[in-house]
Formats: C-alpha cells, structure tokens, sequence
C-alpha cells in the first residue's frame, strides 16, 4: 500500500478547545502574532480576513498570483498555521460569484 | 462489474465505475506511484448561453480566464497522449461547443486515439457542427432539464414562454439521432436530467421525451451543490420522489434505457469517504484553462488547490511539477476531509467510492477480463 493510502480511515484534525473558545479577536490575534514574528513573508502576500471557532482562516490575497503560485503559497501558509497555531485550522480564500451575467439572472450568491 | 445496463450496443454502466478496466493504473497508484489520470473531465470555455437553474458553474469562478485558443487545446491532447491519458470528457464548467477549438479538439484527439465524449445543451451544435464530430465521439449527452417545452425554457432559459431554445435542442438532437443511423455509427446518444426535488413532476415527460426521441438513454441524476448549500438542495426530499423514478425506469424499450443514478441519489449530501482518491485516476480542467483536482475546487475559495494553468504553461510539465503531486498528497491526508470540505457528489464520486473501499479492504477492484463495457475508457 501506498504510504498516502495509510490515511484513509484517520480523522480529519479538529482545533483545540482552547482555539474554539477563543474571542474572534483573540484567534485573529494569535495567527497575526505568529506570522509577523516567525513567517513575516507571508504578510507581504496575504492577509488574514476572519478565523472562525471552527478552524476555518480566511485570507485574501494583496495581489492576484497565478495559479502556479497561489497553490503553493496557501498549502505553505496552512502547513505552517497547523505546526506553529493549532493543529485544526483550515485556511480558504474568500470566495467568487459567477461572472456570467446571464445566470447572474437567476440571484444566486454564492455563500463564503 | 456491476450495475450495467443492457443496451443494444452493449453494456452501459452510469452508476458506478469501470476502474477495473484500469487495473494498472489502480496497481499503481495502491504501490505510490504517480499516475496520470486514465480521464480527464474539461470545456474549452467558461462561456454558456444557457442558465440552469442548477448549474454548477455559479459555483466555480477561479480568479481569471485564460481564453484558451486552438493551438492550447491541441498541445493540451498532445501532452494528454504522451502521458497516458485515455479518454477526455468535454463537459465541466463550459459550454465547449461555442469554442473555436471545438471541432479541431475532437478531431485531434480521435487522431491521437484517446476517446472523446461531450455533454452540450446543442443549442449551437448545428448540423454542419454535427456531421464534423459525430464520428469522432464515443458519447453526447445532451442536457435536458425537463420533458416540456415551457419546463425546459424555464428551467435553462429566461422564463415559460422561451421555448424557442428548447426547440432548437430537439431538432438537433433528432438530427444526430438519424445521423448515427444513417452511418452506423458507435456513438451513444443520451439526454440527461439533472434532478431537483421540486422537478418531480417532470420526471415522466422527461422519460417519454427520451423514448420519442429515440435516444440510445434518458439518465436522471442528482443536483451537486456546494457545502455552503449554495443552490439550497434538500437531499432528504430525494426519498419522495423514489416512486416516480421507478415508475420512469419501467418505460424503457429495446431502444432506450430510461436510467436513474441510485447511487448518487440515495447517498445525499454525505459520501462514505473522508479521503479524496479519485482526481489521480479522473482529472477536471476549468474552461479557464485552471488545473485542479476536481471542479469542485474552481472556485477561487480553494485557490491552495489551483495547480495551473495550461493555457499559460505545457499540461505535462504541470503533471509532472511537485504543486500537482502536493496537491494530490493533500487530498489523500488527514488533512483533507471530504464530507465537509467539498460539494456534494463531484463527478469523481464513484471512482473515489471504490478506491476508498479498495483501500479499507472493504470491497478490492479486481481486474475485468472479459468483454468491455461501452465507453470502458471513461470512468
């Protein structure tokens, strides 16, 4: 078997009791804190949106990077967030609606 | 293999998989090794005329368009040949047929040996269209939101009374039915419903419809949404509609096989897996020109999932790049949970079922011998 194939049946990491019942600004805190003093780079990129009780980290991105890039720049970031802060965080990017401006019609938003 | 259906041309598997077509790919791949995918589900477009009310493609705008030009879409085939790909599937976030690359893809591709299909609302797919790629394709499945004209309208158009669209949708459909006749040709020809729970009533015309059009199948399916719940589907409404789903498939005839993807429809809104195995062997392309392992991570919210771009760089130098391979690892670890991290039922659902079985030891692939079912290349 495959050495990735051992994960199959292992749950998925949940933050800590700690990280969920923090206050929104204490979480936002705690992740400012560790990239300014550990991976300050990351800074220079992204910026940090909401972190939410249940492991989600929004970020948005101070300048759009091409698809080559921001892959890894996020993977980097979540990889680190998960080592340094808890190991439940999850990092997204805000979402997108549709362009089309004919199915705009039908008043989907898409939910974040 | 299971769940295939008996069709005059042979046997038709929609609800479920044909990986053990694939084995050495699945021995593979069991062994760590790096595979390329035996598919690949892709449009050469974002653009579409129509607007489905359960269009999938509200969901997944990435952060730019690459407009992908002939010469991309050829190389793309090349790069798809040289390392192994076996059938490409022109369906995801587009409507191909209104691209330029349209009829020289299909060509190309035929030419390289590796099986094309395509899902179109045949709005555009004129009989000049048709006659250049029909003996080129292994399958089409045309979208047919509903039986009835005013239905059809509404459901993909503006309102009730657009009927127009769905007029031209039939008269080409019946066009590429007489062709295949006329030429004996192997393609299969399919309509396909896509199946919200308030349509119950457009279950039966749109069953009847598929009989009088003489299609080879009518197949009826779920509605994906994301795991926000964008389109706000309710799977536990999926259980009334059990009735008339059977009763449609009663009404198949020698000629067409009325199908209903079970599968998808009684596993709702939770797969059984927690690992995302399936875009190693099934890979989806934006028609943005995006990699990303499924088209379910278009959007630009799953951007740590976006590999590249192969309008902007060669197909198989991102294959081969350490961001594709991560981004694969990814979605096989712990880290990765697929029953809240991703929409519901992506196309990769039934091979990511049977590789999750296969890795548990619940139920092991075994290789199939015998006669292949039709579109075997096409998982």
């Amino acid at each position: 078997m495959g050495s990735n194939l051992h994960y199959v049946a292992v749950d998925t990491p949940i933050p800590t009791s700690e990280w969920a019942n923090s206050s929104d600004i204490e979480r936002l805190s705690r992740l400012k804190q560790a990239l300014t003093t550990q991976k300050p780079l990351f800074q220079e990129v992204l910026k940090i949106v909401s972190a939410k009780p249940d492991g989600q980290v929004i970020v948005c991105l101070k300048e759009q990077l091409p698809p080559n890039q921001r892959g890894t720049v996020l993977l980097d970031l979540e990889e680190f967030l998960k080592k340094v802060v808890d190991p439940g965080l999850v990092v997204w990017l805000d979402a997108l609606g549709d362009r089309n401006s004919l199915r705009n019609l039908r008043g989907v938003e898409v939910k974040g | 293999m299971t769940k295939a259906v008996r069709t005059r041309e042979g046997a038709l598997i929609l609800d479920s998989h044909k990986l053990s077509y694939h084995y050495d790919r699945v021995e593979a791949w069991e062994a760590g090794e790096r595979i390329a995918p035996v598919s690949v589900d892709m449009a050469l477009t974002r653009a579409c005329g129509s607007m489905c009310s359960f269009c999938y493609a509200m969901m997944q705008e990435s952060q730019a368009r690459s407009s992908i030009k002939t010469q991309h879409a050829l190389n793309l085939l090349d790069d798809f040949a040289e390392i192994g790909i076996r059938s490409v599937s022109l369906v995801s976030d587009g409507e191909s047929t209104l691209s330029t690359a349209y009829v020289p893809f299909i060509q190309h591709a035929a030419s390289l040996g590796i099986d094309v299909g395509n899902a179109t609302n045949a709005w555009e797919w004129e009989p000049e269209k048709i006659e250049q790629v029909l003996p080129h394709l292994t399958w089409v499945r045309f979208t047919v939101a509903a039986g009835r004209p005013e239905s059809y309208a509404n459901i993909m158009y503006k309102g009730p009374e657009h009927t127009t669209v769905f007029d031209r949708a039939i008269s080409h459909i019946k066009y590429a039915v007489d062709l295949k006749r006329r030429k004996g040709l192997s393609v299969t020809l399919g309509i396909q419903m896509v199946l919200m729970p308030k349509l119950k009533d457009e279950i039966i015309p749109f069953a009847q419809l598929g009989l009088d059009l003489g299609v080879d199948y009518a197949v009826i399916k779920h509605c994906s949404d994301d795991e926000q719940g964008t389109l706000g589907i309710d799977y536990n409404q999926y259980n009334s509609l059990h009735e008339f789903l059977e009763q449609a498939e009663t009404m198949s005839s020698d000629q067409t096989k009325i199908i209903v993807k079970w599968s998808k429809i009684k596993d709702g809104n939770k797969p059984s897996y927690k690992r995302f195995y399936g875009p190693q062997f099934l890979l989806q392309i934006s028609g943005s020109g995006l990699v990303a392992p499924s088209g379910m991570f278009f959007n630009a919210r799953y951007s740590k999932l976006h590999i590249g771009n192969f309008a902007e760089e060669r197909f198989k130098d991102i294959w081969k790049s350490k961001r594709y391979w991560r981004a694969m690892d990814y979605l096989a670890s712990p880290s990765f949970d697929a029953q809240t991290m991703m929409g519901t039922l992506p196309i990769q659902y039934y091979v990511s079922v049977a590789l999750d079985n296969h890795a548990k030891g619940i139920q092991r692939i075994r290789p199939e011998t015998g006669l292949k079912p039709l579109h075997h290349n096409f998982l």
